[in-house]
């Protein structure tokens, strides 16, 4: 991927102690972005108000620059880090490339714009106990259009059909992890937006956790029907991800089978009445019964493509992630079950 | 999602793993692990109990570290969330130690001292030994019918002679593990898998108990579902070095479907004056049939690109087996 940055990060252990944690906020500046450097001055403080050790990587992509209040910040402070995109390459990837070049061992996700207030995310931070991997934010008491409410309430109702637990605020672009969990994540696409889900079906432990919404994130917003049609291709992907990555026959034998046989009722209604001496030349029903099964064929076809696909990765994939090991003995990082001991690291397809 | 393979399989120390999965068995598991280090008390060898938690939401993870610190041969796996039985078995061959892994329920359904039997038997010169049950204490039409019917199918379909395909107790060569990678729900397929890659297999028979606690968790809705994976895993072992080949197969019925419709439509033309409708219905026919195999050639040369992408690593040269 070419991403150009404008500041490279001196890579340095940064770590005080083993207790205190080092927080990573992450900012995609995608899309939409407010005033930056005021949303550093305001989340930079409310961390620093509750002594949360720091750093702030802003990723911009393509067509953002750094306003010249935060480069000269950060050219003042070592915890102020920018990193640009050549071109565009989307929220994914931007939060991709932060987690990769940040150091803490929390890392923190922020959009770049106001959506919940700073003091919320200090409660969110609060709420990364050892009982939890990932806390995602949850809007609430929401105080935007009802227009906007509708639609974040009709897209976490379709996404609940498909993950494994409900969500009340599955995109909601605020949230903590631990490293751990951001590098082992799945992400690529657009599947930033299901993070959470994400992170569940891994076999972390997700919490949600109620957070004012920032006034600033109340006005109406409106997007085209562009924009729509993309949120529901995201969730026929994630669910396509979710159901059938390890069995592609079985969602394509399915929709393939539905196909032959309604193309196979069809032929048997023609092969009738050509028994019962009726022509069926210039029956342009036969046309439909012939095109029906071969649809069925070609999509039972394009599944096997996918099992062949995925019979030909399996020696190098695990369903599975080991959270803990007893008497290990072996050359495993953790020798007893103390952490999440990972024998398998997640890496994409 | 998958996670990429690391070789948490380095360093064979010892001569025997017993892998048992386990979800919701919080109270089999004492019992189990006393069976099996009563059953190997006469073994030999080294041996490890490796028990896999399968994201069980009972219990059963503090009974297995209960186990394992009473008896350091006992170690305790725990997997994220539920993955299925298959993924689990998968877990405990990656960390298992042992030239020899028997696997084995974690229902107290299979008896452990059946091992040393089975153990005995590979012994013999076999790379797997499955188990076959006697008298099986199940349930006559939910789980026996089906279960026959199943394994039936599935001698007929792999050629492969084992009665029993459905019991977890079995015995394999570590070189055997390394060769196979199960996946999906694949862990019944397991002899025809090894015999796939040129494995040599028997069987034997073992004991079979009723449960003693906890719900079964199979139903009868699964005996379809295996149909359609075994159909699938058919496919795909028979053509899987050569795609090309298969996804041509597949198309001669539509290509004779074309042929077909090209002689009753020049029939159709030279026997009678067509309307216009008939002068279409018949050509148009033959096209599709003739555009759908053309279609699945292509789908053949895309699956000939995957499998070269994946040849060095598809480990497609049958490595030999060690002569014992």
């Amino acid at each position: 991927m070419g991403q150009g940055a404008l500041m490279e990060p001196t890579l340095q252990p940064s770590r005080a102690g083993a207790d205190a944690r080092f927080v990573s906020v992450v900012v995609p500046v995608v899309e939409r972005a407010d005033d930056l450097t005021e949303l550093y001055r305001s989340f930079s403080a409310a961390l620093d108000g509750q002594g949360e050790e720091h750093e702030f990587v802003f990723v911009f992509d393509g067509g953002f620059a750094p306003p010249a209040e935060l480069l000269a910040l950060s050219q003042q402070r070592e915890s102020v880090r920018l990193l640009r995109f050549a071109r565009t390459f989307g929220e994914t990837a931007a939060l991709r490339l932060g987690i990769e070049r940040s150091r803490g061992d929390v890392i923190l996700t922020l959009p770049a714009y106001f959506q919940v207030t700073p003091e919320g995310v200090t409660t969110l931070i609060a709420a990364l106990t050892d009982e939890t991997d990932l806390v995602v934010a949850n809007r609430s008491p929401r105080i935007d259009s009802w227009l906007n409410r509708v639609q974040s309430v009709a897209f976490n109702r379709m996404i609940a059909g498909v993950t494994d637990r409900p969500f009340h605020d599955i995109a909601c672009g605020v949230r903590v992890m631990r490293r751990s969990v951001a590098e082992g994540l799945p992400l690529y696409g657009d599947l930033h937006r299901f993070i959470p889900a994400l992170a569940l079906r891994e076999g972390y432990r997700v919490a949600e956790v109620a957070v004012p919404q920032h006034p600033g994130n109340a006005r109406t917003r409106l997007y085209g029907p562009g924009v729509y049609a993309r949120r529901l291709l995201d969730i026929a992907a994630f669910f396509f991800l979710a159901k059938f990555t390890e069995k592609p026959l079985r969602f394509f034998g399915l929709v393939g089978s539905g196909f032959f046989a309604a193309g196979a009722i069809t032929s048997l209604v023609l092969l009738v009445s050509r028994l019962q001496g009726q022509g069926i030349a210039n029956r342009p029903l036969l046309l439909l019964a012939v095109l029906l099964l071969a649809l069925g064929v070609q999509l039972m076809g394009l599944g096997l493509v996918g099992e062949i696909i995925v019979h030909l990765r399996a020696p190098h994939r695990r369903a599975y992630r080991v959270r803990e090991r007893t008497n290990s003995g072996g050359p495993g990082p953790h020798p007893t079950g103390s952490g999440p001991a990972r024998s398998t690291s997640s890496g994409q397809a | 999602m998958l996670g990429e393979a690391t070789a948490p399989r380095s360093g064979r120390q010892l001569d025997l793993s017993v892998v048992a999965p386990l979800y919701n068995e919080a109270q089999n598991v004492a019992p189990l692990v006393e069976w099996i280090l009563e059953a190997l008390g006469s073994y030999p060898g080294s041996f490890e109990v490796i028990l896999v938690d399968d994201g069980s939401r009972d219990d059963t993870w503090q009974r297995v570290t209960a186990a394992s610190a009473a008896d350091p041969r006992v170690r305790g796996i725990a997997l994220g969330r539920n993955v299925g039985q298959t993924a689990a078995m998968m877990a405990g061959f990656d960390h298992a130690r042992g030239g020899v892994v028997v696997s084995l329920d974690g229902d107290l359904q299979n008896d452990p001292r059946d091992i040393p039997a089975l153990l005995g038997k590979l012994e013999e010169g076999y790379d797997l030994v499955c188990g076959w049950r006697q008298r099986r204490q199940d349930k006559f039409l939910l789980r026996k019918v089906p279960s026959w019917v199943a394994n039936r199918i599935i001698r007929r379909l792999t050629g492969v002679q084992i009665t029993d395909n459905g019991c977890s107790l079995k015995a394999y060569r570590r070189d055997l593990l390394d060769r196979i990678s199960l996946y999906a729900e694949q862990h019944r397929f397991i002899p025809a898998l090894s015999a796939s890659v040129g494995a040599r297999i028997t069987e034997l028979p073992v004991r079979h108990h009723a449960r003693r606690y906890g719900e079964s968790k199979y139903g009868i809705s699964r005996t379809v579902k295996v149909l359609v994976d075994l159909l699938t895993l058919k496919m795909i072992t028979t053509f899987r070095s050569r795609p090309l080949v298969g996804f041509g197969t597949l198309a001669i019925p539509m290509v004779l479907a074309a042929v077909l419709f090209t002689v009753m439509a020049v029939v159709a033309a030279s026997e009678f004056q067509p309307s216009k409708a008939e002068a279409l219905v018949f050509p148009g026919s033959a096209l599709i049939c003739a555009g759908a195999a053309f279609y699945l050639l292509m789908l053949g040369l895309v699956s000939e690109v995957a499998l070269n992408a994946e040849r060095e690593s598809a480990n497609e040269i049958p490595t030999a087996w060690e002569v014992r």
